[in-house]
C-alpha cells in the first residue's frame, strides 16, 4: 500500500514537472513591455525605431506587421526570414493576445527564435489576459 | 469620520458590483439576437432555432483551448444525434475569426457538422459586445423559448447539463 502511494506521488510530481516545463516562461520580467508604454510611444509618434510583430491571431496594434501564429512552424520560418536583415540592436516587440500567457501556444516559440537570433532588445508585449482586455478595451491605437 | 469613510467605501463597492453585473449576461434573460452569415453566405438567426435547446459556442481558430474543445462538442452532438434530428437540440458555432480561409479549413479539419456563423470581425464583432464576451472559449445555453439557461459551462459540467436537460425532456409526457 505504502509503495503504491509512494509510486503515485512520484508519478504526480513527474507529471506536474512536465506540465510546468511546457508552460515555462522563456522571457524575463525586464523583457516584458507594458501596453501603456507602447501605446504612448505610438500615439506620440515615437515608435518609428520599433519593429512590432504580431505572432498571434491578428495584427491589431497600429503599425504592427502580421507574421502569423507562432505555434505553426511555417510562421516561425516566416519570422526568421522577416528578421534576417534586421540589425540585432533593433527593438523588436512581439505580441499575441489570444489568451493568457500560460495557455498561449504562440509566444514561446516566437520569443525563443528572437533570442536565438541574438536580438538584444527583443521584447514581449505584456498582454496578461488578451488583446481585447489589455489593448482594444483601452482604446489604444489600432491598424483599423 | 471613520464611519463616513467606511460608508463611502461600501457604497462604492456596492455600486461597482451592481454596475458590473448590469453588463453581464444573466440566466433567465432573453438571449441577445444573433443573425450572422455561414461560410456559404446564408444568414442563420438564433430565433430560427426556437423550440430547441441551443448551445451557442463562441470560439475562434486562433484560440487553442477552443479548438481543443471541438472534439468534445462533436461527441456531444453525436451522442444526442436523435434529439438533433427531432429538432430538440442544436449547437450554433459563432466564430470570432478574422480570416475566412482559416475558419473554413478548421471547420473541415475538425469535421464540425453543426451550423457555423461569423461576421469575421474578430473582437470587433457586435456579437462579442452583445454577449459581453471577455475571453474565449465562452458559451451560452438557450432554451426552447430563447431564454438563457446556463452560461459558460465546460467539460463535465457542460455534458451533464445537456444530458440532464434533454433526458428530462424525454421523460416528460
Amino acid at each position: 500500500m505504502r509503495h503504491t502511494i509512494f509510486l503515485i506521488s512520484v508519478m504526480m510530481l513527474f507529471c506536474s514537472g512536465l506540465f510546468a516545463q511546457q508552460n515555462k516562461e522563456n522571457w524575463t520580467k525586464n523583457q516584458l513591455l507594458e501596453p501603456s508604454v507602447l501605446a504612448s510611444k505610438i500615439t506620440e509618434n515615437k515608435a518609428k525605431n520599433l519593429l512590432i510583430l504580431s505572432i498571434g491571431p491578428d495584427a491589431v496594434i497600429k503599425g504592427s506587421v502580421e507574421i502569423g501564429p507562432g505555434q505553426n512552424p511555417k510562421n516561425i520560418k516566416n519570422l526568421e526570414n522577416y528578421l534576417k536583415n534586421v540589425p540585432k540592436t533593433k527593438e523588436v516587440i512581439i505580441y499575441c493576445g489570444c489568451c493568457p500567457f500560460e495557455r498561449c501556444p504562440n509566444v514561446r516559440p516566437a520569443f525563443k527564435l528572437l533570442m536565438d537570433m541574438g536580438f538584444k532588445n527583443g521584447k514581449l508585449l505584456n498582454l496578461p489576459k488578451n488583446i481585447k482586455t489589455n489593448w482594444l478595451d483601452k482604446d489604444y491605437p489600432t491598424n483599423d | 469620520m471613520k464611519k463616513v469613510a467606511c460608508f463611502l467605501l461600501i457604497s462604492f463597492f456596492a455600486t461597482s458590483i451592481i454596475f458590473g453585473q448590469s453588463k453581464i449576461l444573466k440566466i433567465g434573460q432573453i438571449a441577445p439576437k444573433i443573425a450572422l452569415p455561414t461560410p456559404n453566405g446564408d444568414t442563420i438567426t438564433l430565433s430560427s432555432l426556437k423550440g430547441k435547446l441551443v448551445l451557442i459556442d463562441f470560439w475562434a481558430t486562433w484560440c487553442a483551448p477552443c479548438v481543443k474543445e471541438q472534439p468534445e462538442l462533436k461527441a456531444l452532438y453525436v451522442k444526442h444525434a436523435n434529439q438533433v434530428k427531432a429538432g430538440k437540440f442544436e449547437i450554433l458555432g459563432v466564430s470570432l475569426d478574422k480570416n475566412k480561409e482559416n475558419w473554413e479549413k478548421s471547420i473541415e479539419h475538425l469535421k464540425i457538422d453543426w451550423p457555423q456563423v461569423s461576421d469575421l470581425k474578430f473582437w470587433k464583432s457586435q456579437v462579442a459586445k452583445d454577449y459581453a464576451i471577455e475571453d474565449l472559449p465562452f458559451n451560452v445555453l438557450v432554451n426552447e423559448d430563447g431564454l438563457i439557461v446556463a452560461i459558460n459551462l465546460h467539460e463535465k459540467k457542460l455534458v451533464n447539463f445537456i444530458d440532464d436537460y434533454l433526458n428530462a425532456k424525454i421523460k416528460q409526457p
